[in-house]
């Protein structure tokens, strides 16, 4: 495949080496220091925010070290579709052990493991033995959303890089970039409500602008372009779901959530993002009221990222959100 | 003597006191005094009936020197080995003393010895049974799990069931009789049945309920703790919901049967339900998430963290202590599955995602959440870029429909 061809717009601006990475100066610059000796790197650990150039980075490396045939010589697998520990010993274990050392332009195999911290405890178990058995033919690239979900063991055997999520400004300039290079009218308040919407997140930043640009198709695209994409990207069964917690009715709520994760398939992180946006959009909070918001939807997030049970925790939130109905901030008022 | 716990005080010397099991103690001391057919035997049966009891009592009556090997100190093949070698051997040495007969290898509860990682344990096992010269017991509570199987296969099976109320009775008697406690005969009669058969357990709230008595009367044994049974699901459910504080939430989970991920689940599932005001459930769903904040931590092995699950659970069912109305219970826990989708709907999307996780780089379930709601918008623009996306993403026209029409 030629990346030049590709048509969803996240791929076709995909940057193919560490220069044309934005932001994450730091890692870039640590990266390449180690590609300058090859032999001596050690496995590396990517966590951070989705869409925030992980896998990127990996697919860039991937391409320095092993040359135009790197496909051959790299082995990409998502946890998150292949979890157990039957993917480690079959695959893994299998492509890591085979030797290239009659290819001498080649160091070593990379397996680029993306999503890791879906991968069962068994199976990340698995896998540490794998990765000290087989370190002088392969290197092993893990990228996760979050390191805590990575068994301590992993995490000790790799050089460990963070994500931070990309500046506000820095995700602007890129979406200008990609609207000049597509011919397309982008009004500024329109890209600021993008970065609003993808909070960090640059894949979501250049679907929201891809889709707005086949919506319009041709004129210019504005915020309220932005705004019905967003709405009609994000399903009603949401708003629903929220309205009937902000007045109390946690059962029917529960219900609706439920309903989201399985037909909709959506993770409790998807549906935390989701639920956040659409909260903010509710006329009736106060500044005060929406700090502290922030605050509760912060802490089940991060309660999500400590491995607990989606189900429980997402329920809790939505019983939380009793406190911010309509009717009680107008009794609190009165 | 009476620095010993009861249980200890009056564990059978000789096999004559060992109560009830009287074909199986017999079959058993056949075993060890005549020639042996087979090299081991195994004793089977539920807890507290008198399995290691006998073991020890038939040593003494035999002159056997017992060498034990614990559940806890065996783990590997080459741990077993390391144990089991020597004893089995050293009885060459033993064999003509004139005091002892030589060694007996006791491995007790031979159930519980392995975990999923010792598989090499079961075979160091069956290999030393069948070099031994002295006699080797294996005793279990559960002899119907896969990993046994090699070891039935070579060892005399021996069963043991609960022992009858009556004998039981009998020896709670005796035992009141020897600690100068006048008791009625009903109130032992309540011990024996509660513990369904389990004589450890009978005589250890026999000694409970003595320890501040002159005299053991059937009113003092009324409230019984049912530790042989523990509390079922709609127990502790009732018990949890209905406590008026959290302590007494407590003690009902510690009572229960039930595994902290049923009751986690269990409770979350109830907790609305028991809750009519929305504020009061917000706090326990607070405490709810709490708990399995710590359930998931444990997830590491951090088992001394399994307090505060335990403690945030019965937070949970008590921030309303007083308000219990009883309510049908939702359980077992609900099971989710992809109920509202077609099978082939399923098959379709799966396809669908698969294609796009490949060509972006990403997982089916981000190829979900991140691309397919935009692709739907832009599949229902009819554009230029959706066929192309078509193409690219090799999609048929099934998928191609899906997109378009579904919201
Ligand atoms: N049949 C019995 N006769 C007399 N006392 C008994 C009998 N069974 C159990 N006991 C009492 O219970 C205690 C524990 O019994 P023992 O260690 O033999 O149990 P076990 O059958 O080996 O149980 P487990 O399967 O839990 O190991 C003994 O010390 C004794 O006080
Ligand atoms: N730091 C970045 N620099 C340039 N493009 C980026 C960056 N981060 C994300 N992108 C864009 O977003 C898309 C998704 O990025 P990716 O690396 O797959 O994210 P993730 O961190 O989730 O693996 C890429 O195709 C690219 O177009
Ligand atoms: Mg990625
Ligand atoms: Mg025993």
């Amino acid at each position: 495949m030629n990346q030049n061809d590709a048509v969803m717009w996240t791929e076709k601006y995909r940057p193919k080496t560490l220069d044309e990475i934005v932001n994450l100066k730091d890692v870039v610059e640590s990266l390449k220091a180690f590609l300058r000796k090859p032999a001596t790197m050690p496995h590396l650990l990517f966590a951070g925010r989705p869409g925030t150039g992980k896998t990127t980075i990996a697919l860039c490396i991937a391409k320095q070290l092993l040359g135009v045939s790197w496909r051959s010589f790299a082995l990409e697998l998502n946890a998150s579709d292949e979890r157990g520990i039957k993917m480690v010993r079959e695959r893994v274990k299998t492509f890591s052990r085979y030797s290239r050392g009659s290819l001498a332009s080649i160091p070593y195999a990379l397996v680029i493991l993306d999503e890791c911290d879906q991968m069962t405890s068994s199976a990340q178990t698995a896998l540490r033995r794998i990765m000290e058995t087989s370190s002088h033919t392969c290197r092993f690239i893990l990228i996760c959303n979050y390191s805590s979900k990575i068994i301590e063991p992993i995490q000790s055997r790799c050089a460990i890089f963070r994500f931070s999520t990309l500046k506000q400004e820095d995700v602007v300039k890129h979406l200008k970039y990609v609207a000049e290079m597509e011919h397309i009218n982008l009004h500024s308040n329109a890209a600021k409500t993008i970065v609003e919407f993808s909070e960090g997140d640059l894949r979501r930043a250049i679907n929201i602008l891809q889709t707005s640009a086949v919506y319009e198709d041709g004129k210019m695209i504005n915020e309220q372009t932005i705004l019905r994409v967003v709405g009609q990207a994000s399903p009603k069964q949401i708003q629903l779901m929220l309205n009937k917690a902000l007045s109390g009715k946690l059962i029917d709520a529960r219900n609706m959530l439920y309903e989201l994760m399985t037909t909709y398939g959506f993770s409790g992180v998807d549906i935390i993002r989701q639920m956040h946006r659409e909260l903010f959009r509710l006329q009736h909070l106060s500044q005060k009221e929406k700090a502290e918001l922030i605050g509760v939807f912060g802490e089940y997030d991060f309660r999500l990222s400590e491995g607990a049970n989606e189900d429980i925790q997402l329920s809790a939130l939505l019983a939380q959100l009793t406190r911010f109905s309509e009717s009680r901030g107008n009794s609190a008022n009165g | 003597m009476d620095n010993l716990m009861w249980v200890e005080k009056y564990r059978p010397k000789t096999v004559a006191e060992v109560i009830g099991n009287e074909d199986a103690k017999a079959s058993f001391t056949n075993w060890l005094i005549k020639k042996r057919r087979e090299k081991a035997v195994l004793l089977y049966g539920p807890a507290g009936i008198g399995k290691s009891t006998l073991v020890y009592a038939a040593a003494h009556d035999f002159k056997y020197n017992v060498v034990e090997m614990n559940a806890s100190d065996i783990r590997t093949r080459k741990a077993i080995m390391k144990m089991a070698a020597p004893a089995v051997s050293l009885s060459s040495l033993d064999e003509f003393s004139f005091e002892t007969k030589g060694n007996l290898l006791l491995l007790d509860e031979v159930d519980g010895i392995f975990g999923q990682q010792d598989r090499g344990g079961v075979g160091a096992i069956v290999k030393i049974i069948q070099n031994s010269r002295i006699p080797i017991i294996l005793t279990a509570n559960n002899i119907e799990i896969q990993k046994l199987r090699p070891l039935k296969k070579i060892c005399h099976l021996i069963r043991f069931r609960r022992v009858r109320i009556p004998l039981i009775v009998a020896f709670l008697r005796r035992i009141c009789q020897a600690e100068n406690i006048p008791a009625e005969k009903e109130a032992l009669e309540i011990l024996a049945q509660n513990s369904l058969g389990d004589v450890r357990s009978a005589i250890n709230d026999l000694q409970t309920f003595c320890e501040s008595r002159k005299i053991l009367r059937k009113d003092d044994v009324q409230f019984i703790p049912l530790r042989n049974r523990g509390f079922n699901i709609y127990d502790t459910l009732k018990g949890m919901f209905s406590a008026n504080s959290s302590v007494e939430a407590m003690k009902i989970l510690n009572n229960s049967l039930i595994d902290y991920d049923t009751l986690l689940l269990s409770i979350h599932d109830n907790l609305p339900l028991h809750y009519k005001n929305p504020e009061k459930l917000a706090i326990a769903y607070e405490a709810l998430s709490k708990a399995d904040v710590f359930r998931g931590r444990i997830q590491n092995e951090e088992w001394r963290l399994l307090k505060y699950v335990f403690e945030f659970l019965s937070q949970s069912t008590t921030i309303a202590p007083g308000e219990f109305q009883p309510f049908n219970f939702i359980f077992p826990p609900t099971k989710r599955y992809l109920l509202m989708r077609t099978s082939a709907e399923r098959t379709l999307l799966k396809t669908i995602c698969t294609r796009i996780g490949a060509k972006c780089h990403v997982s089916q379930k981000t190829a979900n959440s991140e691309y397919l709601p935009f692709l739907k918008i832009i599949f229902r623009k009819k554009s230029d870029q959706a066929s192309q996306l078509a193409k690219w993403l090799r999609l048929d026209n099934s998928s191609i429909n899906y997109l378009k029409k579904t919201n």
